[in-house]
């Protein structure tokens, strides 16, 4: 069994000092009309490598983009498709960020790839495998203003169409060469979990034709996914990420489930400043792995993160490598 | 609307009385000065008279807008949880986050016992209120708030972080209405993040206004309201600030199943966009409003607070939420009068 130290998506694109800040201030300039799109996309480069920078510095196995481009994990690809236009804010999860929602006024329809070029230039610039982080089309479609008729109706269809656009994007992604990508359901343990388990079942089964060679990452956080364990696991992701600062049993109930697939423990809260006790994420490691019938396990931070200041993220991920490089040796 | 509460308190307001939800944008000359003052190229003293202008030209606007209830502006304000954890014992401020798009704040850390070392907005309130005779807000974040948008390090949950910070917060009311505030809103945007934990929201609230002698207002916004409606009206206020528009007025589906109880400021606009709307679209929207409220019950105010925007589009917002109001007003008491 190898265990890998990852990212979950996002990491913080401003810091404080004035390289850090670049990115703020292009926005804010080019809204003035000071700067131009170029100038937006250059800074976003810029502060793509300094995030990828810092987590090959940590020590991580396989790294992010840090999603540095995303205006929030729902427009940034979704307002790019036909038919769908941004509106007003909305509360992310029960974190202080918040999105704009999409409104969706007709069929959803994907015109062009999104995340590309973007996965290829992070690509370039690291040594260690980068993984694209997508969210997936049911957090797309439960966080959309609905105007279109037909979607009206049928729920379900709209979350399947929003699937075909993020089926294109995978096929994208891995023909581009990357080899793990992941997708983040986190309203799935938010949703009705009935429902939601069997629109998830639908559009994981057409991902799971397109994704070629690479692997595919389910990852659902933000909530307790207890209730629903053995449905994720029994989902065909090649890996099932969790999140595990919702519920101090899930250990346990992890362990007892045996499972037959690669795991992304999510044992590093995302979401506080406080530095994990190494020796109870070890405790943690100690009582899963013996259990988990796969080759590699990841270890992970329980979200993006984003949710927290620059300094303390990357003091997450240096202890979050420094207890993989103890545990395995 | 409270009436009898508000005129046991001397405060005598018009149908549909207008007002804001807290933040004003900071004008040019006082983002300048603040940046001067970040970098140490000048004192707080020459700050404060910066922070001082810009809040007279806000009290003077809100006076020209017509608003009957007025608040301070928050241009001594950053952040509007920072604010308080910068000057309560038990935080450190930490480096900035995201809050959307390309904005950010600095989230303060709970690092030890959180205390009170004396008001943090008396002076402020007391600054404003000389300005003018027009009632002012007294403006405080709530405890829920301030614990929900702050990283926890030294309390064991988060219920107990949140009272601790009630306890604290309840002292500030009591100072803000020893120097004569009577209307206080203590915000709590937080509140639908969580509908699990609105009994703690609740509870934080009776911790902080029990027994004061003030009218109350919350302002709660952005989040998922389906959730925590009718239940949120547990929370100890006389008037919840919401934000309507934005949410396209669908709360009020809501009201028709559960009628709302209490008092309600009701957000007319949305402060996220540039552009401003028209006085009759507007005056549509609170006239959705009257389809299902009182209009004894209604205060009308932008969505949120208008910090984001320039200048001239929070006035223009400002302005059509009090042109709006007005007019329907007049037609109220036009449609009243007999024959």
């Amino acid at each position: 069994m190898q265990l890998k130290a990852t990212n979950s998506g996002s990491y913080p694109r401003i810091g404080p000092t004035a390289e850090l800040q670049l990115l703020r201030q292009t926005i804010a300039q080019r809204d003035t009309g000071k700067k131009t799109d170029a100038d937006v996309r250059a800074a976003e480069d810029a502060l793509t490598k300094v995030a990828i920078q810092e987590q090959l510095a940590s020590g991580l196995d396989i790294v992010t983009d840090g999603q540095i481009r995303w205006y929030d994990p729902i427009s940034h690809v979704a307002g790019k498709l036909e038919n769908v236009s941004i509106n007003g804010l909305l509360r992310f999860f029960d974190t202080n960020f918040y999105i704009r929602q999409p409104v969706v006024k007709g069929p959803i329809r994907w015109t062009s790839p999104v995340l590309r070029s973007d996965y290829q230039m992070a690509q370039q610039a690291s040594t260690k495998p980068v993984k694209p982080v997508l969210t997936g089309a049911l957090t797309l479609a439960r966080h959309s203003i609905i105007e279109d008729a037909a979607y009206q109706k049928d729920f379900s269809k709209l979350v399947l169409d929003y699937n075909e656009a993020i089926i294109r994007e995978v096929a994208e992604l891995a023909a581009a060469g990357a080899s793990t990508i992941q997708i983040d359901e986190p309203s799935l343990l938010t949703d009705r979990q009935d429902t939601g388990l069997e629109l998830l079942r639908e559009t994981w089964n057409r991902l799971a034709a397109v994704r070629g060679a690479a692997r595919l990452v389910l990852s659902v956080y933000f909530g307790d996914p207890a209730p629903i364990l053995n449905d994720l696991l029994a989902l065909p992701a090649d890996v099932l990420a969790l999140d595990f600062t919702y519920n101090p049993q899930l250990v346990d109930l992890v362990a007892d489930a045996r499972p037959a697939k690669s795991l992304g423990l999510g044992l590093i809260d995302g979401r506080n400043t406080k530095l994990e006790d190494p020796g109870t994420v070890k405790a943690a490691l100690d009582r899963i792995l013996p259990q988990v019938d796969a080759s590699e396990c990841y270890l992970s931070p329980s979200s993006g993160l984003e949710y927290l200041p620059r300094d303390r993220a990357l003091l997450k991920l240096k202890n979050l490598a420094a207890i993989r490089t103890s545990y395995i040796s | 609307m409270n009436r009898q509460k508000l005129e046991k308190l001397g405060i005598d307001l018009p149908l549909l009385p207008t007002t804001s939800v807290g933040s004003f944008p900071k004008p040019p000359e006082l983002k300048k000065a603040r940046s001067q003052f970040a970098k140490g190229n000048i004192t707080a003293e020459e700050l404060k008279k910066f922070e001082e202008q810009a809040t007279v030209f806000w009290i003077k606007t809100q006076e020209e807008l017509g608003m009957d209830v007025l608040v301070d502006g928050e241009m001594y304000r950053g952040d509007m949880v920072a604010y308080f954890a910068e000057k309560m014992p038990g935080f450190e401020l930490g480096d900035l986050v995201r809050s959307y798009g390309n904005r950010y704040y600095h989230k303060p850390i709970i690092t030890g016992e959180v205390g009170w070392d004396g008001p943090m907005t008396v002076d402020w309130w007391k600054f404003a209120s000389g300005l003018t005779s027009r009632p002012m807000k007294g403006m405080l974040t709530g405890p829920y708030t301030i614990m929900d948008w702050s990283f926890n390090e030294y309390y064991p949950d988060r219920r107990a972080a949140c009272m601790a910070i009630a306890l604290q917060i309840r002292k500030e009311v009591e100072a803000l209405l020893d120097a004569g505030a009577r209307i206080i809103q203590i915000d709590e945007p937080a509140t639908s993040v969580r509908p699990e934990e609105l009994p703690m929201v609740a509870e934080a609230m009776h911790a902080v206004i029990d027994g004061l002698p003030g009218y109350f207002l919350t302002h709660i916004c952005y989040g998922a309201f389906r959730k925590i409606y009718p239940g949120m009206l547990d929370i100890p206020v006389d008037n919840f600030d919401l934000e309507m528009s934005n949410s396209q007025l669908n709360l009020l589906e809501l009201f028709h199943d559960h009628p709302f109880a209490k008092d309600i400021s009701f957000g007319l606009v949305d402060v996220h966009s540039h552009k401003s709307d028209e006085v009759s679209s507007v005056k549509d929207r609170l006239k959705q409003a009257l389809e299902v409220l009182e209009p004894g019950q209604i205060w009308v105010d932008p969505d949120c607070g208008l910090k984001t925007r320039t200048v001239e589009e929070a006035i223009e917002k400002m302005r059509v939420v009090a042109e709006a109001a007005l007019t329907l007003r007049e037609e109220l008491v036009q449609a009243a009068r007999p024959a």
